[in-house]
């Protein structure tokens, strides 16, 4: 990389000089210099040619003196380093120059070893100042795209809870800081049945928040279709194992409730198993359907389990932002939280066992950092 | 994290362990690359010293065991603790991923 060097001087020998000193290094295309002969032109150079990397400049010259310069090489290039040249042991200008932004000094008669090494030392740190400006415009432009992301995410959520006249449903989502992939839906099926569908994608960011979108629109049009959860997940998974594949994949449960009947039935992609609580806070978890992931198997059958809601029952789904809640100690709260919860304090509706579960988790975890997204959602049989 | 690995004949035997989570899946992700060479016929990872993995580690090891898989080569785990074992059953990687448990036993399987 070759460096573009700005000297400004007024002294019309200076110009040769440097050009004879510094051959070796133009020879080698390290640096390269464009000379000035006062403030004025100075900044009128820099103006036209953003190239330039950095300023040597001396400090009395005509029209416009080196000190003035210093002042207003920030409106022009903010980013440049001037060195200053100064008569030998003029402290008052060199502090002066210094307080005014100057990155170093040499003093006359200039020694070019000297001076080749202040430019070295200048442009060294001209290139760690751009680095971080770098990071900083890429730590932007990540958290752009994760703003993106959970936007994505948010709008796909329901905001309104089908229920019936013996049933309700109340989820919730409360997204890490670092965007994770939890989503649930909830879909009126014929027959007064109603789909409920908890899910969290493998990654996080743009990506899968597109991912997340098209498994919820492929699980919403299947389930409209297709009446056993384990036909669903059969289905959504074939068609996300399509497209080849970026090793994302998304753990889901989907259920079908009946309201007539109280017939809960579910099939688990990879995702944790439903918790019932009975009226008086007893709980119990059911068995997994030993499905997999979705995304993960193409022409996996996904198997299916059931069992009937009690009147007063609730049905408690929950992502693994939910179990895998880390308190200050680092230790995992586990589903026994929950039961815990419940046990102290039965549940006595939808909404209220959903945002209990959520600010349980919320409590046990603290001020410790949250890595993943908690996502409940409760049916609660009245 | 870390990964420390072994090689014996075509199988390599790679250590792993602390936390697998998003915030070093990609690290993860190129040291197993970085132990696999084309020649190999297997990848055995030793869990025993894993404390947590989140889906982002699965994915990791998704991506791994097709890579594998297309070389002809196959990936097994082993001396999962209960908890990730746990993680594997719920999640049904253990559908994809034969797990043994103990590195012996994953050898003899591999070998046999």
């Amino acid at each position: 990389m070759t460096y573009k060097i700005l000297v400004v001087d007024d002294e019309p020998d200076l110009e040769p000089l440097v050009l004879q000193r510094m051959r070796r290094h133009i020879r080698r295309g390290r640096y390269e210099f464009v000379f000035a002969h006062n403030g004025i032109e100075a900044l009128e150079e820099l103006e036209a040619d953003p190239s330039i990397d950095m300023v040597v400049s001396d400090i009395n010259m005509p029209r416009m003196d080196g000190l003035t310069l210093l002042e207003q090489i920030p409106n022009v290039s903010p980013d440049i380093r001037a060195i200053i040249v100064s008569a030998y042991g003029d402290m008052e200008n060199i502090r002066t120059a210094m307080n005014r932004g100057a990155f170093d000094f040499v003093t006359k008669p200039v020694d070019f070893d000297d001076l080749q090494f202040t430019i070295d030392r200048t442009l060294e740190h001209i290139e760690q100042w751009r680095e971080a400006l770098s990071t900083r415009d890429k730590l932007v432009a990540l958290q752009n795209e994760l703003d993106v992301a959970s936007k994505m995410q948010q709008s796909i959520l329901p905001t309104v809870f089908p229920s019936g006249p013996t049933y309700k449903i109340f989820g919730t989502m409360h997204p890490a800081k670092d965007v994770g992939g939890d989503f649930f839906d909830i879909v009126r099926l014929a027959d007064d049945k109603v789909g409920l569908a908890i899910a969290d994608v493998s990654d996080k960011g743009v990506p899968a928040a597109l991912f997340m979108m098209s498994s919820r629109t492929l699980l919403k049009g299947s389930a409209i279709g297709t009446e056993a959860p384990g036909d669903v997940l059969t289905e959504v998974n074939n068609l996300l194992n399509e497209d080849e594949t970026t090793g994302m994949f998304v753990t889901m449960l989907y259920a079908v409730y009946d309201p007539a009947t109280g017939v809960f039935t579910y099939a688990s992609g990879g995702h944790d198993p439903p918790l019932v609580v009975r009226a008086d806070g007893t709980s119990e978890l059911k068995p997994l359907t030993g499905g997999i992931a979705l995304g993960v198997l193409g022409g996996f059958e996904y198997r299916q389990d059931s069992f009937e809601l009690a009147p007063g029952d609730t049905v408690c789904l929950y992502t693994d932002g939910v179990t895998e809640a880390t308190n200050q100690q680092g230790e995992l709260m586990g589903i026994e939280g929950i039961q815990e919860l419940f046990a102290s304090a039965p549940p006595t509706g939808a909404e209220q066992s959903c945002m209990g579960m959520l600010n349980r988790v919320l409590e046990y975890t603290g001020d410790a950092p949250q890595h993943d997204d908690i996502t409940c959602l409760t049916l609660h049989r009245d | 994290m870390a990964i420390s690995a072994e090689r014996e004949g075509g199988t390599v035997v790679a250590k792993a362990d602390g936390r697998i989570d998003g915030s070093n899946a990609s690290e993860f992700q190129a040291d197993l690359q970085a132990v696999i060479e084309d020649s190999d016929q297997a990848l055995i990872l030793d869990f025993e010293s894993v404390s947590y993995i989140s889906s982002a580690g699965l994915r990791v090891l998704l991506l791994t065991a097709k890579t594998l898989e297309g070389n002809g080569a196959k990936l097994a785990l082993c001396s999962l603790s209960e908890p990730i074992r746990e993680v594997f059953r719920i999640s049904g990687f253990d559908n994809i991923i034969p797990i043994h448990d103990s590195q012996a036993e994953a050898t003899a399987a591999i070998s046999g």
